[in-house]
């Protein structure tokens, strides 16, 4: 079975984190750096992220984001050192090249936040499952349909990649070229796309039918097959995140 | 006792001239198994979708008559309590996943989750359905990489765990190669062993001789006949309407063998044995 999940199963401790707790911790590490502007707690709590992701033990697993995100910010490192627009510091000449200092900083500031959004967000996917995402998101109330669209997703997707190839398979077995030049391609698209979009709007009603009839739109409140996850200090992890945007919040309306 | 009772019921699609269902009349005592049997488009899909009620509330369109499925009546109910009382299951055993479940038991969970039924009941009535279905084993499985068979024998379980009065279950073998549909009747004999009422819609008419204890022929939405399957049968306007009676039938009718009652000619294997062997 293909999936588009990327959860990776390790025994940690994040791994046993609620799911929610994982969704404050998200929000935490992207407001914190934003209340207090300064190089070092952008620092700090980058540092605080990795070092969760390492715990993880899903690291590994995390070095192509990783990749494609540094590539991202080494343009915005150069282009910053050079051109910020309150450069005033040369710190090295290169020719005609001048490496500027407040530049180079601002830079950095950024992207310690963004590897910390980024690495607070690989720390919820790479580290949970989606159902379970999914059914903490629909005990704390979040609407059952809704929930049953994002965890459907991670399924029905690769189902509608499959049958993708099948159907590539079957025009290119009646003699349609699909690999070549861009205007091949192209020209490929409309009887490739035309017979996955139908049939799944086709499948679409069909499985709207036996949803209904396994009772999707039943009133009443609904159980769980599942017994609510043993999750580690679910309370405990999430006020004093909580606590932490407080303190930030309040100290820089004091300051 | 009367489990489900269809009277009058007359049904047309919305944007459509036709009824798809004229003027259908017919009850269903409890734990039998009635075969419903027709050609294609003489409304027998429409029929099952009108006693699980999607007819009329998931199409809407013009209704007239009455459903009435274990004392409630279709009209005046929600899909959702009907599911309660009559499931169904459908041709395509790949659309009836619901794709959010990652297990095989999981899935089966999906309806009585949606139903509201405690846990600890739950895990009972679904060990259950699984294990009357004989798929068991596949529990941990992702429901996705089972066969043909066993996805449809899912399907089945996953309507047998909500407990209903009725089960319907339209062409479930269509899709399924001999040995996934060998499977699924075997389960449904099972099924109607232990007293569930069946309606099992089947163009494989020598499978219906052997399994239904009545036959619904429809054909333009109307009953042609609703009677043991060896009379129906044995009636002589089959072909005429589009119907192949099953290969046993035909044998005997052109060898002119009829049953030992005289009126009827053999529908399944064995009554054509038997009055082969007493005609050699």
């Amino acid at each position: 079975m293909k999936s588009i999940s990327l959860y990776v199963d390790r025994q940690s401790f994040l791994h046993r984190i609620d799911p929610i707790s994982k969704i404050y911790y998200i929000v935490a590490a992207i407001l914190v750096p934003i209340l207090y502007p300064s190089l070092t707690v952008a620092f700090a709590v980058m540092v605080i992220s990795l070092i969760l992701l390492f715990l993880g033990k899903v690291i590994r697993q995390t070095l192509s984001v990783y990749g494609f995100v540094f590539l991202v910010l080494i343009t915005v490192l150069i282009i910053q050192t050079l051109f910020y627009p309150g450069n005033e510091t040369p710190v090295y000449r290169i020719g005609q090249v001048v490496l500027y200092r407040e530049g180079f900083f601002y830079a950095l500031t950024i992207s310690f936040r963004v590897i910390n959004i980024v690495t607070s967000f690989l720390i919820l996917v790479f580290t949970t499952r989606s159902a379970d995402l999914v059914e903490s998101l629909v005990r704390k109330g979040l609407s059952p349909r809704f929930g049953y669209v994002i965890a459907s997703v991670f399924q029905i997707v690769p189902e509608m990649m499959s049958a993708m190839g099948r159907i590539t398979d079957a025009q290119r077995s009646r003699g349609m070229e699909t690999e070549g030049k861009l205007s091949v391609r192209m020209k490929a698209f409309l009887p490739l796309i035309g017979p996955v979009v139908l049939s799944s709007l086709l499948n679409v009603k069909e499985r709207a039918l036996a949803l209904e009839v396994r009772g999707f739109n039943a009133k009443g409140k609904k159980t769980f097959l599942n017994e609510e996850k043993n999750f580690l200090a679910p309370t405990a992890v999430q006020w004093s995140l909580l606590a932490v945007i407080l303190i930030a919040i309040i100290w820089r309306i004091i300051q | 006792m009367k489990k489900v009772m269809v009277e009058h019921l007359k049904y047309r699609y919305p944007g459509t001239e036709k009824l798809a269902l004229d003027d259908v009349s017919f009850e269903v005592e409890e734990g039998e198994l009635i075969g419903i049997v027709g050609r294609n488009l003489s409304g027998k899909s429409t029929l099952a979708q009108a006693i699980v009620g999607l007819v009329p509330h998931f199409y809407r369109g013009a209704y007239g008559g009455k459903v009435i499925v274990d004392g409630i009546e279709v009209l005046h109910s929600t899909v959702s309590d009907i599911s309660r009382k009559a499931g169904i299951v459908f041709q395509n055993p790949f659309t009836q996943v619901t794709g959010s479940k990652l297990t095989v038991y999981e899935e089966v969970a999906f309806g009585l989750e949606n139903l509201g039924v405690p846990r600890s009941e739950m895990m009972e009535r679904i060990d259950e359905a699984l294990t009357l279905l004989g798929i068991y084993d596949f529990r941990h499985a992702n429901p996705f990489d089972l066969s043909g068979g066993q996805m449809q024998r899912m399907a089945i379980a996953s309507i047998i765990a909500m407990r209903p009065e009725v089960i319907i279950l339209d062409e479930p073998t269509s899709q399924l190669d001999p040995q996934g549909t060998e499977e699924v009747f075997l389960a449904v004999q099972r099924l109607s062993r232990e007293g569930m009422t069946v309606l099992l819609i089947e163009h494989k008419l020598e499978k219906v001789a052997r399994y239904a204890d009545k036959v619904l022929w429809l054909d333009e939405g109307k009953v042609m006949a609703y009677d043991s399957p060896s009379k129906v049968f044995s009636r002589d306007d089959l072909e005429e309407h589009g119907l192949a009676a099953p290969i046993y039938t035909q044998i005997c009718k052109a060898l002119k063998l009829k049953s030992p009652d005289g009126e009827t000619y053999p529908v399944t294997l064995e009554g054509a044995y038997e009055v082969l062997k007493r005609w050699n």
